[in-house]
């Protein structure tokens, strides 16, 4: 339950969702701004490290000069640390090798901010960073430019990310955390956790359906391969079968609490936050990625954009820079996008990024686009008809 | 003579009833003052050791800051407006005493009736057609309409007490509608429009589901940051920034009780003396 | 009173009253209006009151809820009232200092606080278990029973206010009359002191129930997601699915809940009386 800041801006524009994904972003922001708090990371080694990675050179693919000679790009992301970490990640990197000035905004791109923009013919931003739902969202108003995958490298990124209208920036993953001092056995899968006489107590699945109705259809035994299209008779039902040892998590920090408070002993929540619990607890709480759900971070370009479609591709073609990635990945946690990535992570890190090859070859990779498609029921589309399923569920 | 068992019984068993409910009202507080003290960086008990860095973050983080003075200006503001309308028109009431000014006062009740989700539902709506979101002013107004029916009851329990022919007297010595109220009527209803203050202040001060559908980012009241609190860390300032407003709200009712205890016991000097 | 003296006075009142009118009432009849006309003009939404179980579902939760706080909150406040009236003055004072001063602590700071006393390791549980009174924690909060707690401790001074303003008023030596009669302690209680306090529980009983029906933060927090009253799939309504037909069909609905639990009570009370405006 996050009343989203702006409501009203989205009110202009009823027909934009902010899909809950960009939760996450907002999630991670709060993560790093939280180590920064408490001083796990002070400001200046945060700074250190990032500013010490980014100034690595970066292996640029740009092809010479750009035609517009636009002085600036304005990238926009959810604020706080990430303005930082966006800064020297892509920032310093894409100045240096283009003299193009790089702006991270921290404003928050909400996708009917967006579509005010665009409709009132003022944009201010070049590229945002949003969620697959949003760039599908967006895409279907029209607001969006196509990605020129001539400049943009699609086999920097998993396939199923790329999309026509936006693509991948990081990666994140939905994934089964546990106590293993409150289990006999670790649970290798969604059949585990659904196994409440192998595992008894509670669970903690999440208010809003998307990343768990993947969780229920593995657990109804599909396999890998076959969860889309979902079922959503199907894994609704499956929710039901264990919902009275089911408390809903709303925003990363309560997942994290429910476990650290030991109300739950499993839980399907994002891999940045179990990670969290792991360093706390020293290992208890630990995670697998067995069936885990990937999901991407997106670029999207808005319609005439001000410093012009080519630079703002050449933007998104320069982060899709392995170490570029890395610096992002050690300042916030965010999964590089780019595979070729997974190989640099350090030895000691790998074991937390969703794209590692040996963590991805177990997870599923979300197929964001069914989310939008018509579910056949009163109009709504398949997010919407199962938020209402969902919520149905939990409270019956 | 000697007491009934069965009332003696009867009392005890009231009284440890009244009490275990009066416990049972208190102890979410008990348990705030300890995790204000907390050494650890989310909201719990102390583990190892008592802390202040929860109080201290308060004043060193611009955010509570920053927050505390937008819920003060917001209340101080609301407050204000409250007072005047809401007093004015109790007074116009009493003094008119007509069915139609009957219906008026109970009129101006309807905001303590309406359930706040859909006044916040209401408000938002308008407020966008006004271009007064995320504003001060549109924070303020709306506080002010919440408040406004407080004003009206104190003031007009205060008024039930007051005797017309003071009001009279006042213009039949040639005072004007303006000056009687400021030097007449004002002064006598005082203790009705202080306790409408005081709960208009803390309507506003304390209000949070309006709060969080007609502001955003320009306008950031101390409920809304404390539910930020909660919904994205936990953050342990809140207990602080808690057991701050306990302590506060706890010195107010100790005055408030010495002064009352104080004017009794003059009162009763003056009895007193005026006895013998 | 002169004509002339009687328009100052009304134009006195005139300035809260046209406020409240132009961005009070004007926005509730919008809401209104909303309802019936979006998507579609019509009464395509309130359809869903009778289609949708899931909206059944949560009326009913919501008035479940409500029924129980309410009765909880009225008893548990009578016996408070009722003490209060009986002690001495010192006694009194130390009680409504402990019912004001909860009066005002945050909404938001009271629910997470039950939240830590109450969840499976939390003050309550590790207690009891301590004490070898229960082997496995309760479920104390998460669920409805969290709510309940929670609500009924918001409500209690709401509750024992009006009670206790009309105990202020009875005659004890009625009671003493009828124990003179020979009425035992307990007759005397239930015969007369009873009757004579029931403006008092009534006028507590509408405003707790009036107040319950609308909650929305501490079902929220306390309900772990599974308690969904109606203010809060207004909520979600509105804001995660953006349906404003819903939205305000749903507001509409509690609004006239609301009134119509008031003009029934009204046939029996004044309610005037109970909302302080004489």
């Amino acid at each position: 339950m996050s009343l989203i800041k702006t409501l009203y801006e989205k009110d202009l524009y009823p027909e934009i969702e902010d899909s809950a994904e960009s939760d996450f972003a907002r999630d991670c922001i709060q993560i790093a701004s939280e180590r920064l708090a408490k001083g796990e990371i002070d400001r200046r080694t945060f700074m250190k490290a990032i500013a010490f990675l980014g100034a690595a050179p970066a292996v640029m693919t740009l092809g010479g000069k750009t035609a517009q000679a636009a002085e600036e790009v304005v990238v926009v992301n959810w604020g706080g640390p990430a303005v930082e970490a966006y800064t020297q990640a892509f920032g310093v990197p894409f100045e240096k090798a283009t003299g193009v000035k790089v702006v991270i905004d921290g404003t928050g791109p909400l996708g009917s901010k967006i579509k005010a923009m665009v409709d009132a013919n003022a944009v201010t931003w070049d590229v945002c960073d949003t969620g697959t739902g949003t760039t599908l969202v967006l895409e279907k108003q029209g607001v969006l430019q196509k990605i020129d995958y001539g400049i943009v490298d699609k086999s920097k990124m998993q396939e199923k990310f790329a999309y026509e209208y936006g693509c991948a920036n990081y990666m994140f993953s939905f994934i089964l955390a546990y106590n293993k001092t409150k289990v006999p056995s670790a649970p290798t899968g969604w059949a585990d956790f659904w196994d409440l006489e192998k595992f008894p107590g509670y669970r903690t699945l999440r208010k809003q359906p998307n990343g768990m109705l993947e969780a229920c259809m593995m657990a109804a035994g599909k396999d890998k391969d076959s969860i889309y299209p979902i079922d959503l008779d199907l894994a609704i039902g499956k929710l039901k079968e264990i919902k009275d040892y089911v408390i809903a998590w709303g925003s990363g920090s309560q997942s994290q609490e429910l476990f650290r408070t030991g109300e739950v002993i499993m839980g399907d929540i994002w891999h940045t936050r179990a990670n969290l619990l792991n360093q706390e607890t020293n290992g208890d709480v630990t995670w697998t990625w067995e069936q885990g759900i990937v999901t991407a971070g997106m670029w999207n370009v808005p319609n005439n954009n001000p410093a012009g479609t080519k630079t703002a591709m050449e933007f998104i073609a320069s982060a899709q820079d392995p170490e570029q990635q890395l610096v992002l990945f050690n300042a916030m946690g965010n999964g590089p996008a780019n595979p070729a990535a997974a190989a640099q992570v350090p030895d000691d890190k790998k074991y937390i990024d969703p794209g590692q090859p040996e963590n991805l070859a177990k997870q599923v990779l979300q197929n964001g686009p069914w989310y939008q498609e018509d579910s056949g029921v009163r109009n709504l589309t398949n997010d919407e008809l199962s938020r209402e399923m969902w919520l149905d569920a939990l409270s019956s | 003579m000697k007491k009934d068992p069965r009332v003696v019984f009867g009392r005890c068993m009231m009284l440890g009833l009244a009490w275990t409910v009066l416990a049972f009202l208190v102890v979410p507080m008990a348990i705030v003052v300890p995790v204000s003290f907390t050494d650890q960086y989310f909201l719990s008990l102390p583990k190892e050791g008592l802390s202040l860095q929860h109080y201290a973050a308060f004043f060193e983080k611009d955010i509570w800051i920053s927050a505390t003075l937008d819920s003060l200006i917001v209340a101080i503001a609301s407050t204000i407006c409250a007072l005047f309308l809401g007093t004015l028109c109790a007074i116009g009431c009493w003094r008119l005493a007509s069915n139609r000014a009957e219906m008026v006062r109970t009129f101006m009740l309807t905001p303590i009736i309406v359930p706040t989700i859909v006044q916040a539902l209401a408000m938002y709506r308008f407020w966008i057609d006004l271009g007064i979101m995320d504003t001060y002013f549109g924070l303020i107004l709306a506080h002010t309409l919440i408040a406004v029916p407080y004003v009206v009851v104190t003031v007009s329990s205060s008024l039930a007490n007051f005797d017309v022919r003071l009001e009279q007297a006042s213009r039949n010595l040639g005072g004007s509608t303006s000056q009687t109220i400021r030097w007449v009527i004002v002064p006598s209803i005082m203790p009705g429009i202080l306790s409408g203050a005081l709960f208009a202040f803390t309507i506003s001060f304390d209000e949070i589901v309006v709060a969080l559908f007609i502001t955003s980012r320009n306008v950031y009241t101390l409920p809304k940051r404390i539910w930020d609190g909660i919904q994205d860390h936990l953050d342990p300032t809140i207990a602080s920034i808690a057991t701050m407003l306990i302590a506060i709200t706890l010195a107010l009712l100790l005055t408030e009780l010495w002064a009352r205890q104080r004017q009794r016991a003059k009162r009763t000097a003056r009895i007193d003396i005026g006895g013998e | 009173m002169h004509a002339s003296l009687s328009r100052v006075y009304w134009l006195l009142i005139a300035p809260a009253v046209l406020l409240m009118l132009v961005f009070y009432i004007y926005p509730l009849v919008q809401v209104l209006w909303i309802s019936v006309t979006d998507p579609v003009p019509g009464f395509g939404n309130y359809m869903e009151l009778i289609d949708r179980p899931l909206i059944h579902r949560i009326w009913i939760t919501t008035l479940r809820i409500c029924v129980i706080t309410t009765s909880i909150t009225v008893i548990a406040g009578y016996a408070v009232a009722y003490a209060m009236a009986q002690v001495g003055e010192r006694q009194r004072t130390w009680m409504m200092f402990c019912l004001l001063l909860t009066f005002w602590l945050s909404v938001l700071i009271r629910a997470f606080a039950w939240v830590m006393l109450l969840r499976t390791q939390g003050i309550v549980n590790t207690g009891l278990q301590e004490m070898g009174l229960i082997d496995e924690p309760l479920r104390l909060v998460r669920n409805e029973f969290g709510v309940i707690v929670g609500m009924v401790h918001f409500m209690l001074p709401l509750a024992v206010l009006p009670i206790y303003s009309n105990m202020t008023g009875i005659e004890a030596r009625l009671v003493s009359a009828a124990r003179g009669l020979g009425a035992s302690p307990f007759e005397a209680f239930f015969n007369i002191y009873l009757p004579l306090s029931k403006p008092g529980i009534i006028a507590a009983t509408i405003l707790v129930f009036v107040f319950s029906l609308g909650f929305f933060i501490t079902p929220a927090l306390l309900g772990g997601g599974k308690v969904v009253m109606i203010s809060e799939y207004i909520q979600v309504s509105f804001e995660e699915t953006l349906r404003w037909g819903q939205a305000t069909m749903l507001a509409s609905t509690l609004l006239f809940s609301v009134l119509l639990s008031l003009a029934l009570v009204a046939r029996f009370v004044d309610l005037k009386k109970v909302f302080g405006a004489r």
